[in-house]
């Protein structure tokens, strides 16, 4: 009799079909545009900078691009777009089979259910990457260069960020994962969990900050901040921040128990019922 | 066929090692919540062709969804090929599984989407190409083979759904209600094809609300109500009562006022309505007005027939009788 595929062979072929089905999602469409924005931003500022018009001062003192770029990848990327896209697709990959019935037929054949959600995150997360590290590329290079920074001297700074993202993208991925096999109405958990539960957290002094992803992920931002009041408050936050390599150890932690959750889940519930 | 009872069917077997049987279930029960889907079964279904027959909400897509592991039972237990299933998935391999919903990923083709399934089953690239191809050829699909599922009609999508669960050559199939939604050729066809696997000594479970449509396939079949299993065996006596009651037929046909005046001669048609393109049929004798429609079919007497629906109330007054005598 034939065998059945190995976990690693299942997951190789999960992830074949997932690639397709996600690129061609109906989500796709907000991934393009969420990344685009960015550029458009920087085509913007960098325009601005061509004009002679200062785009961003503080304290009477123009902002240099490098410290720009790190405003963008804080405030743009790692709040905003990458727990964005975490949410949108991370929540979809098991909830769109459910929701579509085609979960069925992944069920139906003789592999692990953990190598359906192993397959399909990794699917997730090679379409991530690929749509959002080219847009921060993109906008390093067109935003570095603004009060004559120089992108020779800045571009270890961009790999960092780009490790960064990615780790963001995975963790992100893998918690949503796992609310989307998890919870019934898995977009609304998620996006309750990233705009209420983070950004609550992150403000209550103490340990509560403790339980949220950005937390951990702040604290591998290499970026120094422009002074002013505004800023030095965001900078607090950093502060406060736990050291780099503890910070991905944790969120290395926290991948790995959101995925062994979302599969743990998917090979105990009975999905049927939902349908 | 074996007396109806309210209770338990008085001709299930006990549960056992046998090994001429399929499925063995022992005080099988499945509740959703408060709700009751399957009631303490206890059955065995031997090797061949084994019909389930019954109303809408009878249980028969949960006593199917436990058999292929999509459930898990709330007591009681269910062997399928003499192994547990639920958390088993290497039983697929020796099961092919054919779902009642019209779920599919719509942008793939139905080639790239059995390739897909094939090499989840074990099969590698080249291999799964030629075993997709074939199994496409199996259900006239091959010409179709690179065009979108999204673009199949209901009746290729029926089609392709049960090619996918014949494609890897299991020894047990299970399909809830296959011929659902085909165009009459297509239906003849598929009892032919599942008819032939059969003979190949393979088992086939299979599900539908529409007696014609099972007596077709196999004269063993599984009368269930109300959760229960009512009686097993030959359908001759269940026949003989359902055509006693009228039988509606919904048909979405190209020209459907060519197919009312072909179908209205007969005597066998009680009366005939119209909705948009769809064209409703009762009938006193179903068996007579699904060969003769087969035929018009197949002669082109009655213009081009897309879709033969048999809505699911027509057993329900059946049933009733039934479990009331």
């Amino acid at each position: 009799m034939r065998r059945p595929p190995t976990f690693v062979n299942a997951t190789a072929r999960v992830f074949d079909v997932a690639v397709g089905q996600l690129l061609w999602s109906r989500r796709t469409m907000f991934m393009v545009l969420a990344v685009t924005a960015p550029i458009l931003i920087a085509v913007i500022l960098r325009a601005s900078d061509a004009m002679g018009v200062s785009a961003l001062r503080v304290n009477g003192q123009q902002v240099g691009g490098p410290v720009m770029f790190g405003g963008m990848i804080w405030l743009l990327y790692l709040r905003f777009i990458v727990p964005v896209l975490g949410t949108f697709y991370g929540t979809a990959l098991i909830a769109d089979e459910v929701e579509d019935r085609t979960i069925t037929y992944l069920f139906t054949r003789p592999i692990p259910r953990g190598a359906i959600v192993v397959g399909k995150y990794l699917a997730y997360l090679v379409c991530t990457i690929l749509v959002v590290l080219p847009s921060v590329t993109a906008v390093y290079l067109l935003i570095t260069p603004i009060g004559g920074g120089g992108i020779g001297e800045t571009f270890p700074m961009l790999l960092i960020d780009l490790g960064i993202l990615a780790l963001g993208l995975a963790v992100y991925g893998a918690v949503f994962a796992f609310v989307g096999a998890r919870v019934p109405r898995p977009l609304v958990a998620g996006l309750v969990l990233v705009f209420g539960w983070e950004q609550i957290a992150l403000l209550v002094p103490g340990y509560l900050r403790r339980f949220t992803v950005a937390y951990y992920l702040q604290a591998l931002v290499p970026h120094a901040m422009p002074q002013d009041d505004a800023v030095s408050a965001i900078e607090s936050l950093f502060s406060q921040a736990p050291p780099a390599q503890s910070s991905v150890l944790w969120l290395l932690g926290i991948l790995v128990v959101a995925l062994c959750l979302a599969a743990h889940t998917l090979q105990t519930r009975e999905y049927v019922l939902e349908q | 066929m074996t007396a109806p009872t309210t209770a338990m069917a008085a001709s299930a077997t006990a549960p056992g090692a046998d090994v001429s049987s399929v499925v063995v279930t022992d005080h099988l029960s499945k509740w959703y919540g408060q709700v009751i889907g399957l009631n303490d079964v206890s059955l065995t279904i031997g090797r061949g062709v084994t019909g389930l027959l019954g109303p809408n909400g009878a249980g028969k897509s949960t006593l199917l969804k436990l058999i292929t592991g999509q459930l898990k039972a709330s007591k009681g237990s269910l062997k399928v090929l003499d192994q547990p299933v639920w958390g088993n998935p290497a039983i697929y391999l020796r099961m092919g599984v054919c779902p009642e919903q019209d779920a599919f990923y719509d942008r793939m083709t139905g080639l790239e989407w059995l390739m897909a399934l094939l090499r989840l089953q074990g099969y590698h690239d080249g291999e799964a190409r030629e075993t997709a191809f074939a199994a496409l050829e199996q259900v006239d699909l091959k010409e179709a083979a690179d065009k979108r599922i999204g673009a199949y009609s209901k009746g290729m999508r029926q089609r392709v759904k049960l090619a996918q669960a014949i494609a890897h050559q299991p020894e047990f199939l299970v399909l809830d209600e296959p011929l659902s939604g085909m165009d009459p050729l297509a239906r003849r066809k598929t009892i032919r094809l599942l008819r032939g696997w059969a003979a190949d000594g393979r088992s086939i479970v299979v599900s539908s609300h529409v007696l014609h449509e099972i007596e077709a396939l196999t004269s063993n079949i599984l009368l269930m109500h109300n959760g229960r299993v009512l009686a097993e065996g030959n359908v001759h006596q269940i026949r003989d009562l359902i055509d006693e009651h009228p039988h509606t037929v919904r048909m979405r046909a190209k020209d459907p006022r060519r197919l009312a005046r072909e179908l209205v001669s007969s005597a066998d048609v009680l009366s005939v309505r119209f909705e948009a393109d769809l064209v409703f049929v009762e009938t006193a004798k179903p068996d007579m007005f699904y060969a003769r429609l087969t035929e018009m079919a197949a002669n082109g007497s009655s213009g081009e027939i897309f879709e033969v629906t048999s809505p699911d109330d027509n057993l329900q007054a059946v049933f009733e009788y039934l479990v009331k005598s």
